[in-house]
């Protein structure tokens, strides 16, 4: 238990050092398609979503809660996706 | 089998990332961000999709619909409420699964205050981003700060209410509440010209939640990809608010700008009018337009390509002079720009060109007030003394394209304007620059 906590907490670091490194090197330019880009990404908050509804149990109110989240989530990446892809069609076509 | 997919997920999340680096690779970028995404989520059914009812499937449907719907009615120039929205959405998720998983009394004890941590995050992001989209909307002004700040002290004390009157099951709904209000207070001080950083913090929590929302739910795709976008949150966050000179506290302290402090000037400025721009411009070399807030508001974009094309066609060359906070969120100049189909190799930033204006015949200056204002190098008394600004006034000829003399966010007034070399074109932005279009046609 206390090894795979620390291994987890191993890859957080890793990830947020990759992130900031890669990050750092992306243009002013690109600054507004990699915040809606990256805005997309949070909504993988979903996979908790989907994780946890069939363990909700007989809770109405929890469930609709966890339906929320779910709307909000997929709002959150289908829309941040497309309208990223919108930004960065207008970048490409100056190519 | 799953884990070999979500090895594959977070590979293409951080590949997706470098292929961010570079304009011409960054529509793939997408691509990549996107299959990542579609592979983390289908994961998390684990090839079980019988346990899930309809109403669950509907929900991902509709939600998913209306967000393309959005997505493809929105106008480039609404870009920053959008962004603040989707963020409020990502944040609000996150802190109602945090709310689930801490109503569901099975957490071992460090998880409880992970998911707290998550919940307080997420609703904070969620009502702070909904109060920075009413105020890009115009629909909210400045909150009184010294109200707020007396707000922000008593607000823990209400956590303390269900201990007073033994209700100790609402405390998790009390805390809640504290969060919402805090997120509401916090945004409500800070002015319009500082919402590139707010909405680069918000963002940044979002991935945050999103990160402890993987720790509650032990998921590696969850905390990978969240703390991806928190990275690239803080980054844009720092590079902000390095752009004016501020630490992120003074910036979230509110209370900064948007009342008049000093707007008196020695002399008259010289006013120019349209035709005369026209024929300052056709003698020149070298353009350089600097775009602001005032561009966006105006709409002028196309009107600017239009000029932009005029100019080109003249052989004059025509650079573009972007501040890192112009605007209001990162990047918000750019992408206006590119909508028009202004080449990004045109458009430069602060340290690549600020050594070129003094060699430069004309600059214009298209409703950007503050980043230009030579008193960020020279009064140390100045609240933007320090702050990077565009070297505009050492260009041969400065036109200022400008409704009147009041001042910008910082509310002083900016001697650009009565500088030798400057002349004032007391108009709309898109109106001023159709107006000169027109005037070359005339020439």
């Amino acid at each position: 238990m206390e090894a795979t906590f620390l291994l987890t907490l191993l890859i957080t670091f890793l990830a947020s050092f990759i992130g900031y490194e890669l990050i750092s090197k992306i243009p002013q330019t690109l600054h507004t398609p990699l915040m809606s880009g990256s805005n997309a990404i949070s909504g993988i908050t979903l996979i908790a979503a989907i994780l946890i509804y069939p363990e909700v149990g007989e809770s109405q109110l929890l469930k609709i809660i966890v339906l929320i989240a779910i709307a909000f989530a997929t709002l959150n990446i289908v829309g941040g996706f497309s309208v990223t892809g919108r930004i960065l069609e207008m970048f490409k076509k100056n190519d | 089998m799953i884990e070999i997919i979500l090895l594959v997920s977070s590979v293409l999340f951080i590949f997706a990332l470098k292929l961010f680096g570079r304009p011409s690779t960054a529509h793939r970028a997408n691509t990549f961000a996107m299959l990542a995404m579609a592979l983390a989520v289908f994961s998390a059914f684990n090839f079980d999709f019988s346990k899930y009812d309809s109403a669950f499937y509907i929900t991902i449907v509709v939600s998913g619909l209306l967000g393309v719907l959005i997505s493809k009615r929105v106008q480039m120039t609404q870009m920053p409420e959008l962004v603040g929205l989707f963020n409020g959405f990502g944040g609000g998720a996150s802190g109602a699964i945090a709310y689930v998983e801490l109503s569901g009394n099975s957490l071992p004890l460090s998880d409880v205050f992970v998911a707290i941590f998550s919940m307080v995050i997420g609703v904070f992001t969620f009502s702070g981003s909904l109060v920075a989209v009413m105020k890009l909307r115009g629909k909210l002004n400045n909150f009184n700060k010294k109200l707020a700040d007396i707000f922000s002290v008593f607000l823990p004390t209400i956590i303390l209410i269900p201990a007073v009157l033994e209700m100790d099951d609402l405390l998790i709904e009390f805390i809640i509440l504290v969060a919402l209000i805090a997120g509401i207070i916090r945004v409500a001080v800070i002015g319009g010209a500082d919402m590139p950083v707010v909405i680069a913090f918000l963002n940044s929590l979002s991935g945050i939640a999103a990160m402890s929302a993987g720790f509650i739910v032990n998921s590696i795709i969850l905390i990978v990809a969240g703390a991806l976008v928190g990275a690239s949150g803080i980054i844009l966050t720092l590079l902000m608010c390095a752009a004016m000179n501020r630490t992120l506290l003074d910036v979230l302290k509110g209370g900064f700008g948007g009342t008049a402090i000093n707007n008196e000037y020695e002399k008259d400025p010289i006013s120019t009018s349209p035709e005369d721009v026209a024929i300052q411009l056709s003698y020149a070399e070298s353009v350089v337009i600097v775009p602001g807030y005032g561009m966006a508001v105006a709409q002028a974009q196309a009107a600017v390509k239009e000029l932009t094309n005029t100019l080109k066609d003249k052989n004059i060359e025509v650079k573009f002079a972007i501040h890192p906070v112009a605007g209001r969120m990162p990047g918000h100049m750019n992408v206006l720009l590119a909508e028009v189909d202004i080449d990004y190799e045109d458009m430069f930033t602060l340290e690549d060109i600020n050594s070129e204006f003094s060699t430069t015949d004309v600059v214009i200056v298209l409703g950007a007030n503050d980043v230009v204002n030579p008193l960020a190098r020279t009064d140390e008394d100045s609240p933007i003394y320090g702050m990077p600004i565009l070297d505009v006034d050492l260009a041969k000829q400065v036109i200022v394209i400008k409704r009147s003399m009041s001042p910008g966010y910082a509310g002083i007034a900016n001697p650009l304007f009565v500088n030798d070399n400057a002349k004032m074109l007391f108009t709309d932005a898109k109106e001023g620059i159709e107006n000169i279009i027109k005037s070359f046609e005339l020439v």
